[in-house]
């Protein structure tokens, strides 16, 4: 319905800053701003890849001479430690994402659709766990894990991690239940199943676009995670970004080992981001 | 096939007694309607009869067997939502066959029923798509197909046509007509329209705050309302109200205050005797108030003037002003030339109308329409 119809007035259309603009240069604009957000975002890795291809003399020189090399890629995998920490950073980040969502989703799921004290309490409990910033719970963790003799273990690692996810997550979760239309459980009742059926049938299948989506944020958390890598491992079970970090030595800084370890710990980032992108966008538009 | 039957049902939640005493009786293949403004009980009574909501007092019984303690699963019902609340991640065969799988029906059985369903509906060309590619009215045909494949003992509608827009909504509700024709189950239907109510129902329960106000077909209801609430809550326009004092003058009751004074003929004046000196409400349909003089005796003759007209093509509505109270007439022929400002007599048979107490709900004191006045009435304060 047109609001001119009736008076035959038009309102004067209200002018932004783009529609004042050439449609040649609403474009232009466009364009450059693409490339502004671009300059900010990808500068940096464009020269950590730059950076993990030159020799070690020229890596403060990067942007003179033309030598460039695969050798640091070479040299950094011959490491073990590097190596293992890969693998290591690998089995964290998928043992903990699947633990942690078996969780999440059941937890999110009562913190959408259930009220009473049990449900009450577990929303209080996440809560406040949440509000605690991440770096104070560390130093307790440190001590928890050497108490319980799983320090610098996979156990001593995963458990925090997973703790760290479901609060963080069950959030997300609840709102992707919000999103799923709670009769459709009811219909399913009826239908005949039994409360955990029509939550297993109907519910969970409705949200598996959140819950991929989910898994590969949880995935790449655990990932790029440094903090709990850093304190709560030694040795035993070295992680990618830890290891990473120790091409700081008192000689100097391996720039261009460093950014080639750190180029190829964004491999999975990328993989993700180009083909999971389409779930994690459907998943968090739910 | 089933009777359906609410023995003081209630529901609490905490502080707020949300259904008070529902007894109600559906018998075998009978379609009833629940009606009512919104937060008046109705979808949580049908809730209760779904098993989706606990009982906290009373007993519900379907088909001879009392339902408090079964799961919806064993209740033998089949519910229509108000959203659809079909499964998303589904095909619409899927949809329709998920109830019967889930029994254990084998697949060439569950193949045929869907048959049957599907062209009782007319929505076999939609089986292979997701609810997400359906139109609303083809949605709500396809969970109105779950129902019918499950063959259940009683079906259960909440608000199954208010998510429609206007046109369809009017198709939908005389499909769901031919539907019962066809597929003759007790059926319990819960909306707050009242047209769907007066159309659809064999009979209509009109709730109110957790009260079950009045039970009866639709035109009982419309023509003996049981309270002020039921008067104004069926029909459209709306039942007039008028604030009038019965008063003695001459040997007889009057109620004054309405232009002139209504002198009451025996039988009212008996029923209204013991509201002498207090105020009453007369309920007046806008179809009853006829323009000009009438001509039965018993009719009431009053002077006012035109407010406004409504000229609806095939009929008018006037507002007329008598005194300083103002009320709606319909059905005047719309070629009548009113205008604004016009003075009028209009007449009003004594026949047609209701007075009742005073208050929202104030029960009906004299009412000389066809029926009897069932009046299972308590107020809550």
């Amino acid at each position: 319905m047109s609001v001119a119809t009736d008076t035959g007035y038009t309102p004067p259309k209200r002018g932004s800053f783009l529609d004042a603009l050439a449609p040649g240069g609403k474009r232009a604009f466009f364009l450059l701003s693409v490339l502004g957000v671009l300059l900010i975002f990808a500068f940096p890795v464009f020269w950590l890849v730059l950076t993990s291809m030159r020799p070690a003399w020229g890596v403060y020189y990067v942007h003179r001479g033309l030598e460039f090399t695969l050798g640091n890629y070479l040299e950094v995998l011959e490491q073990e430690v590097v190596v293992h920490a890969f693998f290591n950073s690998f089995v964290i980040a998928t043992l903990s994402t699947f633990f942690s969502l078996t969780v999440t989703v059941t937890s999110g799921y009562m913190l959408s659709r259930f009220t009473g004290k049990l449900a009450n309490a577990w929303f209080g409990t996440i809560y406040i766990f949440r509000t605690i910033p991440y770096i104070t719970w560390v130093l307790p963790l440190y001590f928890v894990t050497q108490w319980w003799g799983i320090f610098d273990t996979y156990l001593g690692l995963l458990l925090p991690h997973i703790a760290v996810h479901i609060c963080f997550f069950s959030w997300l979760m609840k709102g992707f239940f919000d999103g799923i239309d709670p009769s459709m459980e009811s219909a399913a009742l009826i239908d005949g199943c039994t409360r955990w059926g029509a939550f297993l049938r109907v519910a969970l299948p409705s949200a598996l676009p959140g819950i991929a989506a989910l898994s590969i944020l949880c995935w790449l958390w655990t990932w790029n995670e440094f903090l709990f890598a850093l304190i709560l491992t030694s040795h035993n079970t070295p992680m990618i970004t830890v290891v990473m970090a120790q091409f700081v030595s008192e000689l100097g800084t391996e720039w261009n080992l460093m950014s080639a370890t750190a180029v190829m710990a964004m491999v999975p980032a990328l993989i993700v981001a180009i083909f999971g992108q389409k779930y994690v966008v459907r998943g968090l538009k739910v | 096939m089933a009777e359906v039957k609410l023995t003081q049902v209630n529901k609490r939640y905490g502080n707020i007694h949300a259904v008070h005493d529902v007894d109600l009786t559906v018998a075998d293949e009978e379609f009833v309607v629940l009606v009512g403004p919104s937060g008046c009980g109705k979808s949580t009574t049908l809730r209760m009869v779904a098993g989706l909501e606990e009982i906290s007092g009373g007993t519900i019984d379907i088909g001879g067997r009392v339902v408090n303690d079964l799961p919806p699963r064993d209740r033998d019902i089949a519910m229509v939502f108000q959203n659809y609340a079909l499964y998303q991640h589904m095909t619409v065969y899927d949809n329709l066959a998920f109830g019967l799988r889930n029994r254990k029906v084998p697949e060439a059985d569950i193949r045929k029923e869907i048959d049957r369903a599907a062209s009782i509906l007319g929505i076999q060309p939609l089986m292979a798509r997701k609810p997400k590619q359906l139109s609303g009215g083809q949605q709500q045909r396809v969970a109105l197909g779950r129902c019918i494949v499950r063959n259940p003992a009683v079906f259960l509608f909440d608000e199954p046509l208010s998510n429609l827009d206007a046109k369809l909504r009017a198709q939908m509700r005389i499909e769901l007509k031919e539907l019962r024709t066809r597929v003759a189950t007790t059926s319990i239907y819960v909306t707050h329209d009242q047209v769907e109510a007066m159309t659809l129902g064999d009979r209509i329960v009109v709730m109110k705050d957790g009260l079950v106000q009045q039970i009866g077909t639709p035109l009982e209801l419309y023509r003996t309302p049981a309270n002020r609430f039921v008067g104004s809550f069926l029909g459209s326009p709306a039942m007039n109200f008028v604030d009038v004092t019965v008063v003695q003058k001459n040997g007889g009751l009057v109620l004054s205050d309405f232009g002139a004074d209504i002198v009451l003929p025996d039988a009212m004046a008996a029923a209204l005797a013991g509201h002498v000196g207090k105020n009453v409400v007369i309920g007046l349909r806008p179809e009853h108030i006829l323009m000009g003089e009438g001509s039965s005796e018993g009719t009431i003759r009053l002077d006012g003037s035109i407010v406004l007209t409504e000229q609806l093509g095939a009929q008018q509505l006037v507002e007329l002003r008598v005194g300083e109270r103002t009320v709606m007439a319909a059905g005047v022929d719309p070629d009548l030339r009113l205008q604004g400002g016009d003075a009028g007599r209009f007449s009003i048979a004594l026949d047609r109308v209701h007075v009742f107490a005073a208050g929202d709900s104030g029960p009906v004191l004299w009412s000389a329409g066809k029926g009897q006045v069932t009046a299972p009435l308590r107020h809550v304060s």
